[in-house]
């Protein structure tokens, strides 16, 4: 982008750019120390448009309120925006990848990233490979099994998800992850 | 000098350094900021929502820091002056995470069933002379029938001041110090106990430290 402009003041630059019009070719092939060839069309457009943005960006520092800073602080709102949750859309028949954290008996219960883990039945097939730590697929019904029954005032919640269990995660599977 | 040693933190805003305990980022991973479903939602929290998401309620994260913060500030104060602390909660999942919690403070828990008088009716129940605690920090407001704590009120009538977790489905009058966040993930849990923790025993540090320096300077000016 510089090495256009490069031969020229920043007023003339300025001037050219925020007047929206092109230097003269002959002006531009004068002042241009390193490449004496003709940009057509595009290019010059591209480093036009190029200008025009580093010019915008350095007078407006934070932009929709995404702070860009040495740490890289996002602001809630666009955290929760990019979160799997979100991206997700409606739960019904999405699947997802959960972890086993605790068995009684033949109840797995797995925590796949919402408030909730859900709680499903061993198998039949593979039963002994379901143990603690152990990632499954799952397809889910609902994130919060809630209900509101007649002449209550609120819904009555089960503090569990609904999910359905599809079988173990495959190694083959992880570049898939979220 | 005792004066000095009780009026100095509370000149400044943030003595002990809670703001670099935590940050937005953790909150966020912790899933602090999912709530119930629309229909649980209890009509106070309305201010403390970021929004409602497929009928799932989001808690605003910002507010949610502020909140944060103030409370570990106070629980620090508290433990500075060695104030009684006591970890109330009755989510079984968490009972022996917040037992432990307690433990590695110096501080108190009580996890299982909250009999009547406890706080109110101190003095027949346990003898005279019993000292109440001085905060109470409630890690889930509810009791397992979704109501509220009989803690809560208690509290508020023996003027103790309380810090507390509120879900979306939480009453948040009667706290004194509200945190509206996740009650019900291990990671959220997990991450308040963690910070409390941290706080607590910062303070407690810290007033050992201003013990010895005021002692020293005692002796010097002796």
């Amino acid at each position: 982008m510089a090495t256009v402009w490069s031969g020229l003041g920043p007023a003339v630059t300025q001037a050219a750019v925020r007047g929206g019009r092109l230097i003269p070719r002959d002006v531009r092939t004068r002042f241009s120390s390193s490449d004496a060839e003709k940009r057509s069309g595009f290019a010059v457009a591209f480093e036009r448009h190029a200008d025009l943005q580093r010019q915008r960006e350095a007078e407006i520092p934070d932009l929709g309120g995404r702070k860009v800073t040495a740490q890289k602080i996002d602001s809630f709102a666009s955290l929760l925006r990019r979160s799997p949750l979100m991206q997700m859309g409606p739960t019904k028949d999405k699947i997802v990848i959960g972890k086993i954290f605790h068995i009684v008996g033949d109840d797995l219960y797995i925590d796949f990233g919402g408030k909730f883990h859900c709680v499903c039945r061993r198998p039949a097939v593979d039963g002994e490979k379901y143990q603690r730590e152990v990632r499954v697929r799952l397809k889910l019904v609902d994130l919060e099994l809630t209900s509101r029954f007649l002449g209550a005032k609120t819904d009555t919640t089960l503090l569990e998800a609904e999910a359905a269990l599809l079988g173990l995660l495959d190694v083959k599977d992880t570049n898939q992850r979220d | 000098e005792n004066d000095l040693l009780l009026t100095d933190p509370l000149k400044h805003p943030d003595f002990f350094h809670i703001s670099e305990l935590f940050s937005l980022k953790d909150l966020f991973d912790a899933r602090v900021h999912f709530g119930h479903k629309r229909g649980c939602r209890n009509r106070l929290m309305e201010p403390y929502l970021f929004g409602c998401r497929l009928d799932q309620d989001i808690i605003d994260l910002d507010q949610s820091i502020l909140h944060l913060q103030q409370a570990l500030n106070f629980t620090a104060h508290c433990a500075y002056r060695k104030g009684i602390i006591l970890f109330v909660s009755r989510m079984r999942q968490f009972a022996h995470l917040i037992e432990q919690t307690a433990k590695e403070c110096g501080e108190y828990a009580h996890t299982r069933y909250w009999q009547g008088g406890l706080l109110t009716n101190s003095h027949v129940q346990y003898g005279t002379g019993v000292r109440l605690p001085d905060l109470i920090i409630f890690l889930s407001t509810l009791n397992n029938i979704f109501e509220q704590h009989v803690a809560v009120r208690d509290a508020a009538k023996m003027n103790i001041p309380t810090v507390g977790i509120v879900d979306s489905n939480c009453n948040p009058s009667l706290i004194t110090y509200p945190i509206p966040g996740n009650d019900d993930s291990p990671s959220a849990i997990n991450l308040y106990c963690k910070l409390f923790k941290m706080t607590i025993l910062r303070a407690k540090d810290k007033r050992r430290q201003m013990d010895l320096l005021y002692g020293i300077q005692k002796k010097l000016t002796k």
